[in-house]
Formats: structure tokens, sequence, C-alpha cells
């Protein structure tokens, strides 16, 4: 699902979804019934979002990494 | 110009009086790294030099790409949990998560020099810009959107 390939995650995924649990058990929040609360709209939705967003992360790491410089 | 003793090298000495190039563009580049210190601290000082070629990290781009990436925590969090107590208490402990990766200070002072490139990295934004989209694919993920 992830590309781990181009850039080294700053966490483990694992702690990452280790810590976004804790948060929502320490709230209350139980991610099965919000997943039936969202429509497939919002799903989309989101997921176009963060798909988005990974695409310019990797745009960012990408240029943070190129150090060639051209000369104008 | 006159001096008194023998005075410090400078590399732009040979401009002054009869030199047509302009090297006025130089220090307006550094005053514009100078300026951009947003999320961290970066310090280039370049002085009395030429042809000093700076690549840092894009500022710019790092604060929206920042921003960008926070905005959909409070989106996803908003639409999936509501904005009430609940949403800001989640939203204080993800921020808490992220904190402790702030600060970063580094100086690079460039003195009497000529043809020099300076690379500079600022590890601390990619790796703040890094981990919070990580915790939006952990968010996410765990409500089954991806």
């Amino acid at each position: 699902m992830n590309d781990k390939s181009s850039n080294p995650n700053a966490i483990p995924e694992k702690v990452a979804k280790v810590m976004i649990d804790e948060i929502f058990r320490k709230n209350n929040v139980n991610p099965e019934e919000i997943k039936n609360n969202l429509s497939n709209d919002q799903k989309k939705m989101l997921k176009d979002m963060v798909e988005d967003l990974r695409e310019q992360v990797n745009q960012f790491n990408k240029g943070e990494k190129d150090t060639t410089k051209t000369d104008e | 110009m006159g001096h008194m003793t023998k005075s410090k090298w400078r590399a732009l000495d040979h401009c002054d009086g009869s030199s047509d190039r302009d090297d006025a563009n130089v220090v307006q580049d550094a005053d514009q790294v100078v300026s951009n210190q947003q999320i961290s601290d970066e310090w280039i000082i370049i002085k009395d030099s030429q042809n000093i070629d700076v690549t840092t990290t894009d500022r710019q781009a790092a604060v929206s790409l920042q921003l960008g990436i926070e905005a959909a925590i409070a989106a996803v969090i908003n639409i999936s949990i509501g904005n009430g107590s609940q949403s800001d208490s989640i939203t204080q402990g993800i921020r808490q998560m992220v904190n402790t990766r702030q600060g970063n200070r580094q100086k690079t002072i460039v003195e009497q020099s000529r043809d020099i490139e300076i690379t500079t990295r600022d590890t601390d934004v990619a790796v703040n810009i890094q981990l919070l989209f990580q915790i939006l694919a952990a968010i996410v993920a765990s409500l089954d959107i991806l």
C-alpha cells in the first residue's frame, strides 16, 4: 500500500499506527463505528486528498535529495 | 579607496571603480535566504565574497506542504469524528506527537571567499513533513479509507 522505496519513514509505520490507535482509544473513538458513518463519497474524497499529498511529499523529498545545481 | 594599513583581502575589491559587473544580486540572494525562517532557524551569512551559490531547503514549499498536511489531518478528523471537544482532544494528541521535533539551528558563514557552492539540508523539516504525512496515513488507514 505504501511505497517505502524512495524515502525512509520518520518513524516506523507500526509506531505511527500504535500512537494513532492509542489516541483514538483514549478519546473513546471506535474506528469501526466511524468506518460505517463515512459515505463512499467522503471516503473517496479523503483518499484523493491523501494520495495528492503523498505525491507532494515524494516530490519534496526528491527535491531535497537532488543536489545537482544548475547554473543559469 | 586609500588604505592606511594593509587591509583585508576582499573578494569584491576588483569591482570598485571601473568594473561594470553587477554583483548586487549576490547580496540580494543571501538576504532572501536569511529572511525566511518560519519553521527553523537557519542562517547563511555571506560577507565580502563573490560568486557564492547557495542551495538550501525550499522553505516556502516546506511550509505550505506542512500546512497542507496539517489541514488534511484536521479535515479527516472533522469529517470522521465531528468537531466537538472529542476531536479537539484528538487533534491535541496528534500535535504532541509532532511537537517534539521542532527547532533546527544551523549557521553557515562565508567570509572573504570566492566561487563556493553551499548546499544545506534542513533534515528536521523533511522529517517533520514525513512524520506528519505518516500520521495522516495512519489515521486514514485505521479508518479503512485507503
